[in-house]
């Protein structure tokens, strides 16, 4: 495609511009954490004596130990869990394609536009009756029924692309359904497999609204709840309120610099399909 | 051919409904038929040779706490030093969070000790647990009945008589702080004995270039209520607001002389007296900006006395807020900072016991009074801890007895229901300030909110 | 005359032989399909128990519980539409659903324009190291929550924040403010937030739709004569409907549901101009203790939410075919 050299710097210089605006926020974040405790720092400037101690002070206010591991524990949790029972959905909903199960899988596609905010208040009361309030638990299970929709939407789309020799091959080589999915499909769905696990993770590591209602221990919820209690206790220092924010990100900013592109790649086609 | 096909088709639908349907088979109205334990829920255990205690096994007390206030841990360490088997389990929030979590905190995750603002409706719905027993086995009911009575609610939900469900560590006074050195550059050498002394100081104030007042205002908790009530007790009788506060029937905060005092407030707002951010301004920020030297006065409670003598010695005054005419009395907002316990708690007794060791060991009444700035809570004559007559501190104490003669001591306006602060006070006061709401629409506005709340 | 009858009969026999195939075939095919859909029901069923369960049975429950009153403590009381009547009558009710499409605006329209116009910009060094980069920075926003996207902005949009500062710098220092305390600008601070972080996501998906344009309508369209804005509004727009229908549906899905960011930075403050229904359901319904109402008004979110995505979806639907 031809471009004008003048189209092209103006392009240049916009996206260095929002790039710019992008990262601004970080840098401010991190800047801020290094004032001293206590002060309001006027806007990005560099403190007189950085304290680093910051970091440290946030990081045993936060627990940031135990923390990363309830958000771990929570991932595993819901990701393994959600993804086998949502490709047998959409295996048999995309590829073994039984009498009825259009009229399911429209079921499932009724809940994809559901803001939580719609069912939080029963699931509240839901898991009080379980007892589970305050646990992980509550946090892991309606994820796992709230992921539903899209986790199934995903591998039935995926499954109805797949070409039928490759299964009708296998029967004939004598393949009960059982081995056909697990032998066969199931490799060959590793892309899209990793798609959802990375979409997953990410929506499960930053859901904020269960683990506020549904469980008040920091130490139980995702990072992105246990942020939302840390602003709640700390939120008047504003250093170190950044200091702890900025460790809270770190994890997620690491996981993400390294699988840059899958990531990038799963999140446009995960908006696309969705 | 169709047949079998429709027959399966049907089978399989018939099934997920089938299953769906089973699921919300437990469809009765919400809440049960069964009322939960609404009677106040006496506490079972007989004390065992008199008095509760923390016994010697080692106990570990669940308590949640205000953020920013260094009393209450002083406190827990110093029992920790004289109880050893006893330590605390600390959990902190700030002021709006708290009283957001408050409802369901109490029942999901039932501490020990919680700060509570406001108690009457979780006193009403049995979340709270009934201290009078308490109150007999230490000798509280022995103490000025005035200490108690902002904690007691009665059967039917009203406040100011009944039984005690809240005990406080301390009693806190509010009134006016300022910053002397910034005070004598317009010449205000001595605390206003008059309103219009006060406006006066503040007009100066203005014209010298400084900022009057960086009251808070942000967030979920409008700090402009502390001088509209101040203010308000200026203008009207002090047990006026306390019937409203208290929901006595037919008590309204839409008044003649309240109305004087919001029109005051407005003036204040519409001299430029305020710093124009305080909408957006939460506590710490205020806090911060006083002792920096970037607000001359501002409108607060002696809880920060101790904070203060520290951090600006010598360089800090207290006073209340003086009355509309000469002479007049004297009226403040002087509340308990108040613990509750948990209906469900797990160490009920010695969260008991904690209570009232803070009022009657000696050690503890001198936390109370050097680090929290408070009067502590107890008998009249109950020792107190000599303290220097330069600071802050002394003053607010002696204020404390101004008030007590003039029987002048309010319940916070912002305690009348759980959510009157958060909704109604602070949405209107920063509509106030942004010249969106005038005195009469402000109050009018919140007495319907008020109704609305208390109705049902 | 042997021969003949017995190729007679063994057509007969093959016809026979045939038919008996075919019925054959067909009786072990549907058993076949019995026994894949009753196996296909056994693959389903979890993810549909998960589903019913935590999604269907709280979605019922939450309409049942908008036709009470209930504390969430003690016994309920049957108001029938009494809630709905209030949502209609309540201005701090129906203000929140005003709010949540007034932030459409910011989440949506201006990611979007942004994004296209920016995509458009850029898409003739698409695969520059500059673009590359950019890739990853421009996502940063969607990878943080959007609380840590609110704790960032609450503190660059304060008094003494980032943002005023800038503006001191370009010496526009008399705009600013304390953007998130003042009723005027609070809900459009909380649109920029939402900006923000919806913006990479928007512009990288029309950026991909971008590149799989055919380059040769492009030529078509210079041979013609047709200058940038033609070709913009002739080929590159219609081209990119199902991204552009993406994202709005993504952005006005976060824009109507918004919690997160308000939550943190604004509380629904100053005065209520910036609550939403998202934050008012978590009042009313745990802070309040109105859960009947709280239930109503995330009733009335969810048909919302609906109202708006589903015309979204048909419009795209349409252009397919």
């Amino acid at each position: 495609m031809i471009v004008s050299r003048r189209e092209e710097w103006l392009g240049r210089t916009l996206l260095v511009l929002l790039m710019l605006v992008t990262v601004l926020p970080f840098v401010s974040l991190f800047v801020t954490a290094l004032h001293q405790p206590g002060t309001y720092p006027s806007g990005l400037s560099w403190p007189a004596t950085p304290h680093w101690s910051n970091f440290a002070d946030a990081f045993k206010a936060a627990h940031m130990g135990k923390l990363l591991w309830s958000s771990v524990i929570i991932v595993i949790g819901v990701v393994p869990i959600s993804m086998l029972i949502s490709t047998l959905a959409g295996f048999a909903l995309g590829h073994l394609r039984p009498p009825g199960g259009r009229a399911v899988f429209i079921g499932f596609v009724l809940g994809l536009t559901l803001p939580f905010e719609g069912i939080i208040i029963p699931l509240y009361y839901q898991m009080r009756d379980f007892g589970l309030l305050n646990t992980r638990w509550a946090i892991i299970l309606p994820l796992i029924g709230l992921y539903m929709p899209f986790a199934v939407f995903w591998m039935r789309a995926h499954f109805i692309n797949m070409p039928e020799d490759i299964s009708e091959a296998a029967r004939i080589d004598g393949a009960n359904t059982w081995q056909l999915f697990w032998r066969i499909h199931v490799p060959l769905s590793m892309p899209a497999l990793s798609a959802l696990a990375i979409l997953l993770f990410l929506w499960t590591w930053n859901q904020f609204l269960l683990a506020v209602v549904l469980v008040s221990d920091p130490a139980q919820r995702t990072m992105a709840g246990a942020l939302g209690a840390f602003q709640g206790q700390w939120g008047t220092d504003i250093p170190l309120l950044c200091a702890g924010s900025l460790l809270i990100l770190t994890p997620t900013l690491i996981i993400f610099l390294v699988f840059q592109r899958r990531f990038v790649a799963a999140l446009l086609q995960g908006s696309l399909k969705g | 051919m169709s047949r079998p096909r429709f027959a399966q088709r049907t089978t399989f639908t018939a099934t997920v409904l089938l299953g769906s349907v089973l699921t919300l088979a437990a469809c009765s109205s919400p809440g049960g038929t069964a009322p939960t334990s609404k009677s106040a829920s006496t506490s079972s255990s007989s004390f065992a040779g008199g008095a509760p205690s923390c016994g010697t096994a080692p106990v570990a007390l669940s308590t949640y706490i205000e953020t920013g206030f260094p009393v209450p841990k002083d406190l827990s360490d110093e029992f920790t030093k004289q109880y050893p088997n006893v330590t605390f389990n600390i959990r902190e929030d700030q002021f709006a969070v708290i009283t957001q979590n408050a409802p369901r905190v109490l029942v999901d995750d039932p501490p020990d000790l919680m700060r509570l603002p406001q108690v009457s409706e979780l006193a009403k719905d049995g979340l709270l647990l009934n201290l009078d027993p308490y109150a007999k086995a230490f000798g509280w009911d022995k103490w000025p009945a005035s200490q108690l009575e902002q904690m007691r609610v009665n059967s039917s939900g009203g406040r100011g008589d009944g039984s005690l469900y809240a005990m406080g560590l301390n009693f806190s006074m509010t009134g006016v702080f300022y910053n002397k050195e910034l005070a004598a550059k317009f010449g205000m050498t001595s605390a206003p004995t008059t309103l219009a002394e006060l406006d006066a100081d503040l007009k100066k104030a203005k014209e010298a270039g400084l900022t009057p007042a960086a009251q808070f205002n942000g967030g979920a908790t409008g700090g402009l209520a502390f001088p509209l009530q101040g203010l308000m007790a200026a203008y009207g009788d002090a047990s006026a607001i306390n019937s409203w506060i208290y929901q006595k029937p037919g008590a309204t905060i839409d008044t003649a002389t309240n109305t004087q005092a919001a029109e005051h407030l407005k003036s204040w707002i519409d001299a430029g007296y305020f710093a124009s951010d305080i909408n957006s301004i939460d506590y710490a920020t205020m806090m911060s900006r006083f002792i920096d030297g970037k607000s001359v006065f501002i409108f607060n409670g002696d809880w920060e006395s101790g904070n203060l003598d520290t951090k600006m010695a010598g360089n800090v005054g207290f006073f209340l807020m003086p009355p509309a005419t000469a002479g007049g009395k004297f009226g403040a907002m002087s509340a308990p900072l108040t613990y509750g316990i948990s209906a469900k708690a797990k160490h009920p007794d010695c969260a008991a016991f904690f209570l009232n060791w803070v009022a009657t060991n000696d050690k503890a009444r001198t936390i109370d009074v050097q680090v929290g700035g408070s009067h502590p809570m107890g008998p009249a004559d109950a020792f107190m801890p000599s303290i220097d007559a330069s600071t802050v501190t002394a003053q607010t104490l002696a204020a404390g007895a101004q008030i007590g003669a003039d029987n002048g001591a309010m319940d916070f306006i912002a305690n009348a229901t759980g959510a009157i602060y958060a909704k109604s006070w602070t949405p209107n006061l920063q509509k106030m300030d942004a010249g969106q709401l005038d005195a009469k629409g402000l109050l009018s506005a919140v007495q319907g909110d008020y109704q609305s709340e208390i109705g049902g | 005359m042997h021969k003949r009858s017995t190729v007679i009969q063994g057509r007969r026999e093959e016809d026979a032989v045939a038919r008996f195939t075919t019925e054959s075939r067909r009786r072990a095919l549907s058993a076949r399909r019995l026994r894949r859909g009753g196996l296909a029901l056994a693959l389903v069923a979890p993810a549909a128990l998960a589903y019913v369960v935590f999604v269907i049975r709280p979605i019922v429950m939450t309409v049942q519980y908008s036709f009470y009153e209930w504390n969430g403590v003690t016994p309920s009381t049957w108001v029938g539409l009494a809630n709905y009547v209030e949502l209609f009558h309540n201005p701090e009710l129906s203000g929140s659903i005003v709010h949540a499409f007034e932030l459409i605006i910011f989440f949506s329209f201006v990611p979007v324009a942004l994004g296209l116009f920016t995509a458009n910009a850029i898409r003739g060094f698409a695969t520059s190291r500059l673009a590359v980069v950019s890739r990853t920075v421009l996502f940063l926003p969607q990878i943080i929550p959007l609380v840590a996207a609110g704790i960032m902005w609450s503190w660059q949009m304060s008094t003494d924040g980032l943002v005023n500062q800038v503006l001191r710098l370009l010496g526009l220092g008399r705009v600013g403010r304390a953007w998130l305390g003042d009723f005027n600008t609070a809900l459009p601070a909380v649109g920029v937030i939402g900006a923000w972080v919806l913006f990479g996501l928007c512009m990288l998906l029309l950026l991909a739709g971008m590149t799989k344009i055919d380059p040769a309508l492009y030529e078509a369209a210079r041979v013609d004569g047709a200058g940038p804005f033609r070709e913009f509004f002739a080929i590159t727009l219609p081209s990119l409907r199902q991204e552009i229908v993406v994202c709005l549906t993504v952005t006005v899905i976060a824009a109507l549901a918004s919690f997160d960011i308000v939550y943190i930075a604004t509380q629904g403050g100053p005065g209520n101009s910036t609550l939403v229904p998202g934050l008012e359901i978590y009042y009313l319904a745990f802070f309040q203790r109105e859960v009947g109402m709280a239930s109503a008004l995330a009733v009335a979110l969810m048909v919302l939410v609906l109202a708006v995505v589903v015309p979204l979806q048909l419009i795209n639907r349409e252009g397919k075919s």
